[in-house]
């Protein structure tokens, strides 16, 4: 992974988080803005402008890969990359969740 | 049909947003905007409806995609104008006060994909033309009269216009960036 990658992505927005967690399946932007209302009860809803340009810059960067179209909107789903920089966020905030835990038990 | 003219620098994208809004308010639904800054209106039920500005080249080269992100998001797209889109919600839709862009990273973004499109060429050509003109003809001007110094002070006039508006951007952006903590 290249200094420009972790500096851009490490560590990184909700949004752009979220859009990994979902693409480890093959998905379109409007089923990701859908997962993640679900998921969040509602707390996060991702826009349409921060998603397209999320996601074309995740693209450009190789964090994902355009797989085919369907009526009009674009699937995609996560590179080993993509994958790589999932892993470290993920386990950047385990760390963040176990500390916070242990400083709470004290 | 009603037609004012306005005129909102690149900068100024979400004072534009809000007077479309104030708009619809007032019973005046958005149309279209045309030439420099000509806003076309048609009477209508006033409504609080929220318009949003997008600059994004790659959505309007793959258009059908790009729109098709918006309106499944609940977002009517109107018109692309000088490289923005138009987009359009009623709040009686939204869920709470909503936005094209939901964090200040995309906004930045957008910031920054204005920058390239529409100062950067600004800059090349402030830099390769206004500048070498103004060395050339200064030195024609010192030598010679009246057409010599007249041509430099037209120049000279675009010189001075260019760094206004320069300087002008850079407050604006500064601005920006301020009311979003960056």
């Amino acid at each position: 992974m290249d200094a420009h990658i972790k500096k851009v992505y490490v560590p990184m927005t909700e949004t752009g988080f979220y859009i990994l967690l979902c693409l480890q399946k093959e998905m379109h932007g409007y089923s990701i803005v859908r997962k993640v209302d679900r998921l969040t009860g509602g707390d996060v809803v991702l826009s349409p402008g921060t998603m397209y340009g999320s996601l074309s810059k995740m693209e450009k960067d190789g964090l994902i890969r355009f797989v085919r179209e369907e009526e009009k909107r674009k699937l995609y789903v996560i590179t080993d990359l993509g994958q790589q920089v999932l892993d470290l966020e993920k386990g950047r905030i385990e760390r963040l969740y176990r500390t916070m835990k242990e400083e709470e038990a004290e | 049909m009603k037609k004012q003219v306005r005129w909102f620098d690149i900068t100024q994208y979400q004072k534009e947003e809000e007077y479309l809004r104030s708009m619809h308010k007032k019973g005046y639904k958005f149309v279209k905007v045309t030439g420099i800054g000509m806003y076309h209106f048609e009477a209508c039920k006033p409504e609080d409806v929220v318009y949003q500005l997008d600059y994004n080249q790659d959505g309007i080269e793959h258009k059908q995609e790009y729109i098709q992100m918006f309106e499944d998001c609940g977002w009517r797209y109107l018109q692309d104008y000088a490289g923005y889109s138009y987009f359009c919600k009623p709040v009686s839709e939204m869920k709470g006060e909503e936005s094209i862009f939901c964090d200040v990273d995309s906004r930045m973004e957008m910031l920054r994909r204005v920058f390239r499109g529409r100062v950067l060429p600004l800059i090349c050509l402030f830099l390769c033309c206004v500048i070498p003109q103004i060395l050339f003809r200064l030195d024609a001007a010192r030598r010679g009269h009246g057409l010599e110094r007249f041509s430099f002070g037209i120049v000279f006039a675009v010189f001075v216009v260019y760094l206004l508006v320069f300087i002008r951007f850079a407050f604006g952006f500064a601005k920006l960036k301020k009311q979003w903590g960056r």
